[in-house]
């Protein structure tokens, strides 16, 4: 939901619904770093090695290394939440509830548990 | 494979303070902890790699139900059966993971400090290892373990509310744990593994360098990485998503 905020901050209206696969020139490199990460979860290590030859040579190696931080970390971050049955705060899930619905978040099991 | 965390092999740098926070987190991991000592915790993260190639988790988590299917763990021997599940279902199933879950966990004989300290210990190894996946190199072996006994500390202030674990709120810290939210707002993901202020404390000293620190995650005014606070969240929003988490 940080993304939203972060787009109010810059006048930017992102389309949130990129999350789930569809590219957008108003974040930079978008389909690039959507492509690494859904790589990262592939079963097949080939698909990761050219998604990040892509986002490398798009983005350059600091932000490379900013990018396998971020997925490093939010990979654990979820199941810190999900394994300690933590849930979001009442005030987030308030104030995020249309765009949980949009998304199709409301539909996760751990939104059910 | 080597034990020190060493990025050397790569054609760029990394950030130093990448490579010193998980030099930290490496360090912490072969050490005694709260309720595990150093050869449990060294086995528990090597557990967590084991689940990633265990052939029941992989039947289990493409099942519709993780009750649908009957088996045994691929894992190392060196833990207890409840423990090793609790392991392979936080790294290879998390987003079916109810309350159950959890309750069956104790009533195994897994205490609720064992429980997260467990935890602690498998985001930190899926937190490197994803690292280094994500940037194109193996594993770095795991730390040598250290001698000592576990401290046994549980806060005097752990409460269970929000969460199915007790946490303890930023207002019931004490003395004890004095540093447990120090620079933390105890949002609930911060409260989440509380309840062994010790890996709060080490697994957001990792996320402070791979993500943000808190003062910094809201700062849209400033860029502090070379990505961009649209261009993080962006894919923070999306690893969420493939992952199923509400958080």
């Amino acid at each position: 939901m940080l993304l939203r905020a972060s787009g109010q901050h810059t006048g930017d209206d992102y389309d949130l619904t990129n999350i789930h696969g569809l590219d957008d020139d108003i974040i930079p490199h978008a389909a690039a770093l959507l492509a690494y990460a859904d790589a990262f979860y592939a079963d097949e290590p080939s698909d990761l090695d050219r998604a990040r030859k892509t986002l490398h040579a798009a983005i350059g190696d600091a932000a490379l290394v900013d990018a396998a931080a971020i997925v490093g970390i939010y990979d654990a971050v979820v199941r810190v939440a999900d394994a300690t049955g933590t849930p979001l705060e009442d005030y987030k899930a308030e104030i995020s509830e249309d765009l949980r619905e949009e998304l199709g978040i409301n539909d996760f099991p751990s939104a059910r548990a | 494979m080597k034990s020190d965390i060493d990025y050397a092999a790569l054609p760029f740098p990394i950030r130093d303070n990448i490579v010193a926070a998980q030099r930290r987190a490496w360090a912490r991991l072969g050490a005694p902890g709260t309720w595990w000592d150093g050869p449990t915790r060294v086995a528990i993260a090597a557990e967590a790699r084991e689940a990633r190639t265990c052939k029941f988790c992989a039947e289990r988590r493409s099942a519709l139900s993780p009750f649908a299917v009957q088996g045994v763990h691929d894992c190392g021997g060196a833990l207890p059966e409840a423990i090793v599940e609790v392991i392979h279902r936080v790294v290879t199933d998390q987003s079916r993971l109810t309350r159950a879950f959890y309750d069956t966990a104790l009533e195994n004989g897994v205490s609720d400090g064992e429980f997260v300290e467990t935890v602690g210990v498998v985001v930190n190894v899926v937190a490197i290892d994803g690292f280094t996946r994500a940037i194109g190199l193996p594993n770095f072996a795991l730390p040598d373990p250290k001698s000592g006994a576990p401290s046994r500390h549980r806060p005097s202030g752990a409460k269970t509310d929000r969460a199915w674990v007790p946490t303890v709120a930023p207002e019931d810290v004490t003395e004890a744990e004095a540093g447990l939210y120090g620079g933390l707002p105890g949002v609930n993901i911060h409260r989440a593994m509380s309840l062994v202020p010790d890996e709060v404390i080490g697994f957001f000293d990792l996320d402070a360098v791979m993500y943000l620190p808190p003062t910094q995650v809201r700062d849209f005014g400033t860029e502090y990485r070379d990505l961009t606070h649209a261009q993080i969240e962006f894919l923070a929003a999306r690893v969420s998503a493939i992952n199923q988490c509400v958080y």
